[in-house]
């Protein structure tokens, strides 16, 4: 479960990008997060991913509050949320390597990452392209790759930044269904987007994120 | 394998020729720095200062009265020059040397010090010899004027070998660093100390190090070899054939540029708190 309260966030410049937001996502629950560039999307990801600091307000991830960890909850959290960042780009490894660096860095050993990696990458459908270089990948297997690397591990929360920038309508329909079959009603997933959404997306709940603060759709 | 060695081997794994060009050219500085270092304590001065350097050999005054006839300084002065003793002889008058002295005096430079006290003792029962004096070779102003610069110029070097040393290292990082930024990237958005991964790029600065303290131990220990299989080695470099000394400074060495690559590491963990480094964008 995550909640989100009286969040305040401003950049260095002064500009308030969130104010008074308020969020609530069910555990297991699917959440589009949508709303135009620059309104704050991925800073709010950044900040459940406890990858940004926080200025003000509470955020509580899975009973954890994010304001107030220690350096080393931080990290413990961290390694429990699975992150697709926006313009995501692979290492310039194959794809089966991509998904092994991350399992390996996490402290799986060599087979155990190898079996991991497997079945993610059979999860999204990447498993015939195990072997390609990552970067010469087309647009929706790069964003399948992100997502089996960002769910590779077992997380508790998968954030998606943008998952579907850059796609034809078709691949956003693709995409849409594998987030859909990946979330199962289990896995707690909010998806970032300025649009296009696939159909899919109207069986989850949307919503907007608008002047600093959150609106049902 | 754990997981540092798992990253350290990735981060080894993305050096390619421009890095390790950096790389190797600071190895080297770092060598040649600790290379200079040593000479300070290896190369003999010409003041002879070192502990373990033999004493400047002294030459010896031999003043003669003035009834001897030259006949007899003559016959002398032969006999002198014939002992193994004797490097050289050279006859002067005594007023050369002093003024108020009378008659003549000897010159006289032994071969080593030991034979200039059996040359004294033997000259001093000598009928006709009124004095003996030891007199300690003078350093020339030109072998002064050497040395001096010998030593600015090793100064120079420490500064210039060390300071390259760490140019190199800086840029051998950048391109490094360049190459493994989305590797961090992605450990730090997994939940990876930033801690941890300063650990890798300070530990390869180490291994810098350590490769150029063993480089200097290994050369350091030939040029020792060199000396010591040498009959008469060059008298610049009489302090290498001391066992300890050598040993000593290759372990300095050692020290020395773990604690300096350690330093290097440390530079390059610096660069991580650029924001291309950041995971998020």
């Amino acid at each position: 479960m995550i909640q989100v309260s009286e969040l305040h966030f401003s950049t260095e410049d002064g500009v308030k990008v969130l104010e008074d937001m308020h969020l609530h996502v069910e555990q297991g629950e699917l959440l589009y997060l949508v709303g135009p560039a620059a309104s704050g999307k991925s800073l709010l990801l950044g900040l459940l991913a406890a990858q940004t600091p926080p200025q003000r307000g509470q955020i509580l991830v899975h009973g954890r509050n994010v304001v107030r960890l220690g350096p080393e909850k931080v990290l413990e959290l961290r390694r429990r949320i699975g992150f697709l960042t926006q313009g995501y780009l692979p290492l310039p490894r194959t794809v089966h390597d991509n998904v092994v660096f991350k399992l390996r860095a996490l402290g799986d050993y060599q087979e155990q990452a190898e079996e991991k990696a497997m079945l993610a990458l059979e999860t999204t459908g990447l498993l015939r392209q195990q072997q390609l270089d990552a970067q010469e990948l087309s647009s929706i297997d790069r964003i399948r790759l992100g997502i089996t690397i960002a769910l590779c591990h077992d997380p508790l929360l998968l954030l998606l930044d943008e998952p579907f920038e850059g796609l034809t309508e078709e691949e956003v329909e693709e995409i849409g269904n594998l987030l859909h079959r990946l979330h199962n009603g289990h896995l707690t997933m909010i998806v970032a987007t300025r649009g296009p959404l696939p159909r899919i997306a109207h069986e989850a709940r949307r919503v907007e994120l608008v002047d600093g603060g959150v609106r049902t759709r | 394998m754990n997981t540092f060695m798992f990253l350290f081997r990735e981060l080894l794994g993305a050096i390619r020729a421009k890095s390790a060009a950096y790389f190797a050219l600071a190895g080297l500085l770092l060598f040649l720095f600790l290379a200079v270092v040593s000479s300070f304590f290896l190369l003999t001065p010409v003041e002879g200062t070192s502990p373990e350097a033999e004493e400047p050999i002294e030459e010896i005054h031999a003043f003669l009265s003035a009834t001897l006839s030259s006949a007899t300084i003559d016959a002398r002065y032969l006999e002198f020059r014939e002992r193994p003793e004797v490097a050289d002889i050279q006859f002067r008058f005594a007023q050369e040397l002093d003024p108020s002295a009378t008659g003549g005096v000897f010159v006289i430079v032994p071969v080593s010090n030991e034979a200039a006290a059996i040359l004294i003792s033997e000259l001093e029962l000598q009928s006709g010899v009124t004095e003996v004096v030891e007199v300690a070779q003078e350093v020339t102003a030109e072998e002064a004027e050497f040395s001096l610069v010998v030593r600015i110029g090793l100064l120079c070097g420490l500064v210039f070998t060390i300071a390259g040393s760490f140019v190199l290292v800086r840029l051998g990082y950048r391109e490094l660093l360049g190459v493994f930024s989305g590797e961090v990237r992605m450990l730090r958005l997994s939940g990876i100390a930033a801690r941890s991964i300063s650990v890798l790029i300070v530990c390869f600065g180490l291994l810098i190090g350590i490769l150029a303290g063993v480089l200097h131990f290994v050369v350091i220990y030939l040029v020792h070899q060199i000396v010591v299989s040498q009959p008469d080695p060059w008298r610049i470099l009489e302090a290498a054939a001391g066992g300890w000394r050598t040993v000593g400074l290759g372990l300095i060495g050692l020290a020395l540029g773990s604690i300096l690559g350690g330093l290097m590491g440390l530079l390059g963990a610096s660069l991580l708190h650029a924001r291309e480094f950041d995971p998020l964008p």
